[in-house]
């Protein structure tokens, strides 16, 4: 299919500007000047140039600590000059208009300050600042998508994870950083193999069938929020989000729901989060090198009940028998007589900040990260080259470009729903697909799993960023952002059974290669000025363009001649299994109109315009409205400051999109051949052509409080979000013809919940300081009216969406009667629980001693949500599943007429544990996934001058430990994973390999 | 002037912007759209989709099918496959095999419409019109033969004989067409399509007048190729590439060196036979099927002397069935069998003779079952009998 709907470009253009002219006449006044912008810019900055010019130097300090605030920023207020404070603390701006100016210093966590000074023309002034620490800061400025937008004005709740944040974190990608940092964020890791991708969501779940990733954008450019393809054996994939080293990122602004995120327009109602990297500096180079040195470390694995670890932490010894008594042998088990090794893990990282005399600033960082998991394979392997510059062609120009070049492998095994998979086969002991002989004890089952680590599963993958943007601030009042964006991902997924392979004697070859590019232009332009002394309008207008483009190839060999590294034509079949190329195009643009009474009070209304080429023929623009107010209320002469010295009450409604699928509105069908390779067609895409996008449309309010001199802090908001037109996939009935499902506007999603974080900081002395903070995230979600259907998201998987019920939930059937003594009662076609967590609290504690060691700790409990043990399902069925042992015996002994031998064995248990095949069924193997995960730990010790004898100026040393603890009362190996091949939305813990824990020490140092 | 400029910036980006987007198209080669295939030109490929899809369904069925009347015994870890084979057919393992049976259906009978308007007055003197009916016919046969219900087309569920009717006209149709067109070869195949889809709805003259003009030598196949993997012989698949299922444990075990019902065993290093996937069960391994390319016959002349030999059977004629029978043995170079005593041994000689010529067709269940009512056959009695409405029909077809 070649569909092309093409618009012709002065129509498109024309029409952007009617829009947005009040009238025909003020849009043809418009596009008659636009030919003469060309020529007004050079015109505006020339007087800028002929003005003499100074220098301003300074420091930077934490007022309570007394220590440098290196990375703090420094600007000239109204222009684009400033500087990055440097480890000592001290900044230096060029270039400065002679006379009088205010300078801002201001760095995330901490109340900014601005002074006044004079700057001698060819002199330099100095100016000095101690920033206070703000629990909660209502001062300075984040990044929307109109652009720098100051932090009181913004009537939704913005989180921010800052450079401290980040530096006590032990976590080494975007997702470990996300996981448990603010209230509304829910990350999933979905495996325990290194490298592998996580799910995350802002505010739960608001589309069934159009993802719930939030969208991404990096130092302003918006990039592909998605993952790679699966990979076959593997059954995990990449997270290209997670390419973006954690060592090079500055902070990240976490925007949640649609009231926030209406100016992002389609596809943003899941949220957007802005990664901010970091920049160079007005300075002289600064180097920064980096070691970590660790493992992976796994305990024991599933119920602790089994003291083999499901075979994984013994696999040698006379534990190796299945519930019949079934021995088995296993002579390729390691002689350590376990599965589980130490995983050595090494990173290393170096960057180099700085600035040259003629205003270029740049940053330039390179890493290499080794990681080895636990198993005899599975290991990440990346690298990473980051260079961020900018200049100032003009005092009213400023130019960055950031670039940043990522090359990640995983070497994973096969893992969850394969036939090679390492938990599948290892753990059914003695029913295991990989059997063979070479075995001492003659009456055992032989088996040799270690022939399915001689799989090859490897996820290569290469990810390319740069950004362009320039920023033209013409005057004071007005400001102007131009960004282009280029998002090049590419992937090479592998899974290779060799010749020889016990399971695939001939060997087969899985190929998909893969490349998504994302293309984005972006301007937005801010004009602000006073209405007199108490008013302020600020109107800002914009219009972004996205083109998605995906290329995929999947690729099969069957069949090799012989032993040796196969390629693709090694098999004697050769087959082109799909082949994929889409071009989506996404273009919009924005209005927003905020007036601001007193600096006190702001009410913004906005729209949001915007196009899609997947949208049905039917649909044209869509329009995405918001309002929002603003009150700093604690700002007002009357408020009593003794006790909450800040206070923000801030409210805001607002829509955002999901478009659908680029093709969903087309019925298709897709060339197949038959007859023994003969051209034939077989049905593909049921297709609807009255698509549209689905439409959330969010209530928010909430508050931001400060109290006690900042050692108090604390951020509430309620939220309530309908998806109105939700795109719901109806399952067409299979005798029409099309065994897919349809796509149509019909449903209706609910979602509310509570976000509150609390900071306190109970100790703050020079010497002492101690903070601790705890989140708490209650989610609401629920399926309205979705069709008069329960819809099916995972047969298999139990996976449903129900009026009435959270999306998704698990249903099917329940035992009544769990724990009577008694046969089970079931009732059919029972809610059973959400698939999703409802309730996320998040402890964090941070002890700061004599500015010198730094102890950090950060834990995770999600509650609510439940996963499908199908691991316990299968294995109970082979009997290989330990808890089930004596329950089944017990079974056994009953159906051989023992009357009595079922007097302690529940309902619940003779569910699970049946030994009658008719009455198996997963449904009972969902399970209450409540856990808490101590995610991360560190020490941090700041080397003191006399250790490091000169040889670097600063340094610090870290111990660190990632997922130290877990406590769970789910029966599985991991409440967290879920094979990603099954279904992205639905959960089933089908024979994932569970995540491991941590250990590292690192030593970093500046030059 | 300020707002002059604002506008003109603004304006100038807003333009960049759309121009660089002038080429607002979205592009996906491959795909069809339906109303692409509403050419005459597209007329070959949608009828071989209605041979693949029909050889898609029963090359995925049949394994299945297998386990469940007895012709096969699970050797392997799927859970699905084992309830099969204890007899136990449920709506949620039989997704995959409703809608592929169906899908073939459809897409032969909608296919059908759509020549109808394509080809216009050409349609009757199409060469793929009787290929096109043909199909349809089959593809209603085992929708008959398998499942219990007959749904069409999302409606409301009624006797599965349904299936039945709609084949014997679709087979008439291909047999007319077919021989207008001198296309002997599917004129012959909807002449023993027909033949068992009457017998089926109990016109067993009509069966026997079909089915006696089809010479006994005679064979139409479904396709299979190791061409794509979508071609495959998925049985072959589950047997030779991997060893999910075995002959042991079936009474074809106990038949040996019978040109229909070929097997073998593996002997492993150690002298010992190969087990199944499962580690315990002997693998004996089924050599009809000995390629994933290797076809599956649709109907054959075998077949339909077997068929006029029930109907011999039906109304005493012993000598004659075993006759009719021999004649079929005849095909396969096997020794001729005596007259059985009485009737009862002639049912039990003609239900396993019918089983041998039909092993791993797909076929069994629906004898089984039919013998089962009849009282002549008690193996599927407290199992299983035929494949209910899948979960997904009954989720989705609003008509259930």
């Amino acid at each position: 299919m070649n569909v092309s709907r093409r618009t012709r470009c002065g129509r498109q253009a024309w029409r952007i500007i009617r829009v947005l002219s009040p009238s025909r006449a003020a849009a043809r006044l418009v596009a008659r000047v636009l030919a003469l912008s060309v020529l007004a810019v050079p015109l505006h900055t020339l007087p800028l140039l002929a003005q003499g010019t100074g220098t301003i130097t300074g420091t930077v300090r934490d007022r309570a600590a007394d220590r440098p605030l290196e990375g703090a920023r420094v600007t000239v207020v109204g222009t684009r000059l400033g500087d990055i404070v440097n480890e000592q603390g001290s900044f230096t701006i060029r270039d400065v208009t002679a006379g009088q100016v205010t300078v801002r210093a201001q760095f995330l966590g901490f109340e900014p300050m601005e002074q006044s000074v004079t700057v001698p023309a060819s002199g330099s002034v100095t100016v000095n600042f101690t920033l206070q620490r703000a629990a909660v800061a209502l001062s300075g400025v984040v990044i929307t998508a109109t652009g720098a937008e100051q932090r009181r004005s913004v009537g939704t709740a913005m989180a921010t994870l800052d450079t401290a944040d980040i530096a006590r974190n032990a976590a080494v990608n975007t997702q470990q950083l996300l996981a448990g940092s603010t209230p509304g964020v829910t990350v999933l890791a979905n495996s325990g193999q290194p490298g592998t991708g996580g799910s995350i969501r802002l505010r739960g779940v608001n589309s069934v069938s159009q993802g719930n990733n939030p969208l991404i954008y990096v130092d302003g450019v918006r990039v592909f929020n998605g993952r790679t393809p699966t990979n076959v054996g593997g059954r995990q994939y990449s997270s290209p989000l997670n390419d973006i080293a954690a060592e090079d990122i500055d902070h990240i602004e976490i925007v949640r729901g649609p009231a926030a995120t209406t100016l992002y327009g389609t596809e943003a109602s899941g949220g957007v989060v802005q990664i901010f990297t970091k920049q160079g500096a007005n300075a002289a180079p600064s180097w920064q090198v980096g070691y970590t040195g660790g493992i992976n470390n796994m305990g024991h694995v599933g119920p602790k009940s089994d003291p083999t670890g499901l075979f994984f932490n013994e696999c040698r010894g006379d534990n190796l028998k299945n519930g019949l008594g079934v021995v088995f042998e296993d002579p390729t088990c390691p002689s350590s007589g376990s599965w589980l090794s130490n995983g050595q893990i090494s990173r290393i990282n170096l960057s180099v900040r700085g600035g040259a005399p003629n205003g270029v600033t740049y940053f330039v960082a390179g890493n290499a990260d080794n990681e080895r998991g636990v198993l005899p394979t599975g290991a990440s392997y990346g690298r990473g080259l980051r260079a961020n510059v900018s200049f100032k062609p003009a005092s009213a120009f400023k130019v960055d470009v950031n670039s940043s070049v990522s090359s990640n492998k995983l070497v994973g095994f096969p893992d969850g729903n394969s036939s090679s998979g390492a938990m599948l086969n290892i753990s059914r002991g003695p029913n295991g697909n990989y059997k063979g002989g070479g075995c001492t004890n003659p009456s055992a089952t032989c088996v040799l799993n270690d022939s399915l680590f001689n799989n090859d599963v490897t996820n290569a993958t290469t990810h390319y960023i740069t950004g362009a943007t320039l920023t033209w601030d013409p005057t004071t009042t007005w400001s102007n952002r131009f960004a282009l964006g280029y998002d090049y991902n590419n992937a090479e997924i592998n899974y290779i059974s060799p010749f020889g392979d016990l399971r695939v004697p001939l060997g087969q070859y899985f190929q998909t290669l893969w490349t998504r590019q994302f293309l984005s232009a972006d301007f937005a332009s801010t004009y602000r000025r006073p209405l007199g002394t108490k008013w302020t309008t600020s109107t800002s207008v914009g219009a972004q363009m996205f083109d998605s483009r995906v290329y995929s190839t999947d690729l099969q060999a069957n069949n090799f001649a012989g032993p040796g590294s196969p390629t693709l034509v090694s098999g004697s079949l050769r087959q082109i299994t799909d082949v994929n190329q889409q071009r989506v195009i996404n273009a919009g643009f924005f209005g927003q109109e905020q007036i601001g009474w007193r600096d006190v009070f702001f009410a913004t209304v906005g729209v949001r315009v915007d196009g899609n080429s997947a949208f049905g023929k039917s649909f044209g623009l869509q329009t995405y409205p918001k309002v929002s107010a603003s009150y700093v209320i604690s700002d007002e002469s009357f408020w009593p400051k003794n006790f909450i010295e800040s206070l923000k009450l801030r409210g805001a409604v607002g829509d955002a999109g999901k478009a659908p699928g680029a093709f969903d509105a087309v019925r298709t069908w897709v060339p197949v051949a038959a007859e023994n390779g003969q051209p034939a067609f077989e049905p593909s895409q049921v297709g609807n052509p009255d698509l549209g996008p689905e439409r959330t449309r969010e209530v928010e309010m909430g508050f931001d409080a400060g109290a006690l001199d900042g050692r108090i802090g604390m951020q509430y908001t309620y939220y309530n979000q309908k998806t109105l037109e939700a795109l719901i996939p109806v399952a067409q009935a299979p005798s029409l013809g099309f065994a897919g499902t349809q796509l149509i506007n019909a449903g209706e999603l609910r979602n509310q919940g509570h976000e509150i974080q609390l900071t306190v900081e109970p100790v703050r002395t020079r010497n002492v300081n101690v903070s601790a903070r705890v989140g708490l995230t209650m989610l609401k979600s629920e399926a309205g009216n979705v069709g008069g259907e329960t819809l099916t998201i995972f047969a298999l998987g139990r996976t449903f969406v129900r009026e009435g019920y959270p999306v998704p939930s698990y249903i099917g059937l329940k035992v009544a009667n769990p724990s009577e003594i008694a046969d089970p009662v079931i009732e059919q076609d029972t809610y059973l629980g959400s698939v999703y967590p409802t309730r996320i609290w998040t402890p964090a504690l941070t002890v700061r001693l004599w500015d010198r060691l730094t102890f950090d700790a950060l834990g995770e409990w999600q509650l609510g949500g439940h996963n499908m043990n199908a691991v316990g399902y299968q294995n109970a069925n082979l009997k290989v599943w330990q808890p089930c042992y004596a329950i089944q015996t017990k079974l056994a002994a009953a159906a051989a007429g023992d009357a009595g031998a079922l007097s302690d064995v529940t309902a619940w248990q003779r569910a699970q544990c049946t030994i009658v095949s008719s009455q198996r069924d997963y449904s009972f193997w969902v399970e209450r996934s409540d856990f808490f995960k101590l995610r991360s730990v560190s020490l941090t010790y700041a080397l003191p001058k006399s250790i490091l004898h000169g040889i670097a100026r600063n340094g610090s040393l870290v111990l660190m430990g990632r997922n130290l603890l877990t406590r769970t009362s789910y029966g599985g190996t991991d409440p967290e994973v879920s094979d990603q091949r099954d279904d992205t939305f639905a959960r089933r813990d089908y024979y994932v390999f569970p995540t491991s824990r941590s250990f590292t020490a690192s030593l970093r140092l500046t030059f | 002037m300020t707002n002059l400029r604002f506008h003109t910036a603004f304006a100038a980006g807003a333009v960049a912007l759309f121009c660089a987007a002038c080429s607002l198209s979205v592009t996906n080669p491959g795909p069809l759209q339906d109303s692409q295939l509403d050419t005459p030109a597209a007329i070959p490929a949608l009828v071989n989709g209605m041979s693949g899809d029909l050889s898609f369904a029963l090359g995925n069925y049949i394994d299945r099918g297998a386990l469940a009347s007895g012709e096969l015994t699970e050797a392997g870890n799927f859970a699905a496959e084992q309830q099969f084979y204890n007899g136990i057919i449920r709506p949620e393992d039989v997704n995959p095999d409703w809608a592929n049976m169906q899908t073939a259906r459809w897409v032969a009978e909608s296919g059908l419409r759509r020549m109808q308007e394509v080809l216009g007055a050409g349609f009757e003197t199409n060469v793929d019109t009787p290929r096109a009916y043909l199909y349809g016919g089959f593809a209603n046969r085992l929708l008959g033969e398998n499942v219990c219900t007959g749904i069409i087309d999302g409606g409301a569920p009624q006797s599965d004989s349904v299936y039945f009717q709609r084949a014997e006209s679709l087979f008439t149709r291909a047999n007319t067409i077919a021989a207008a067109l001198n296309n002997t070869k599917v004129a012959t195949a909807a002449l023993a399509g027909r033949a068992s889809v009457r017998a089926w709805l109990g016109n067993w003259a009509g069966a026997v007048t079909d089915a006696a003009a089809v010479p006994a030598s005679f064979r139409f196949d479904a396709i299979f190729s190791t061409n794509t993997a979508r071609e495959n012989n998925d049985l072959a698949v589950q047997t030779i590439s991997r060893r999910e299922t075995t002959v042991y444990g079936t009474v074809y075990a106990q038949i040996f060196k019978d040109p229909r019902t070929p097997w073998d065993t593996i002997k492993t290093s150690g002298n010992k036979v190969q087990t199944g996937q499962d580690g315990r069960t002997p693998f004996f391994r089924q050599t009809k099927y000995t390629t994933l390319g290797s076809p599956v016959a649709l109907v054959k002349g075998a077949e339909m002397l077997l068929l006029r030999a029930e109907a011999a059977l039906r109304t005493g004629d012993i000598a004659g069935m075993t006759t009719l029978v021999n004649q079929a043995r005849a095909q396969y170079a096997l020794t001729p069998v005596a007259t059985p005593a009485n009737e009862n041994d002639a049912w039990t000689l003609l239900m396993a003779e019918r089983g041998s010529v039909t092993w791993l067709e797909g076929r069994r269940l629906w004898d089984l079952r039919r013998w089962l009512v009849a009282g002549k056959n008690n193996f599927l009695q407290d199992r299983s009998t035929c494949i209910p409405p899948s979960a997904n029909e009954v989720a989705s077809n609003p008509n259930l």
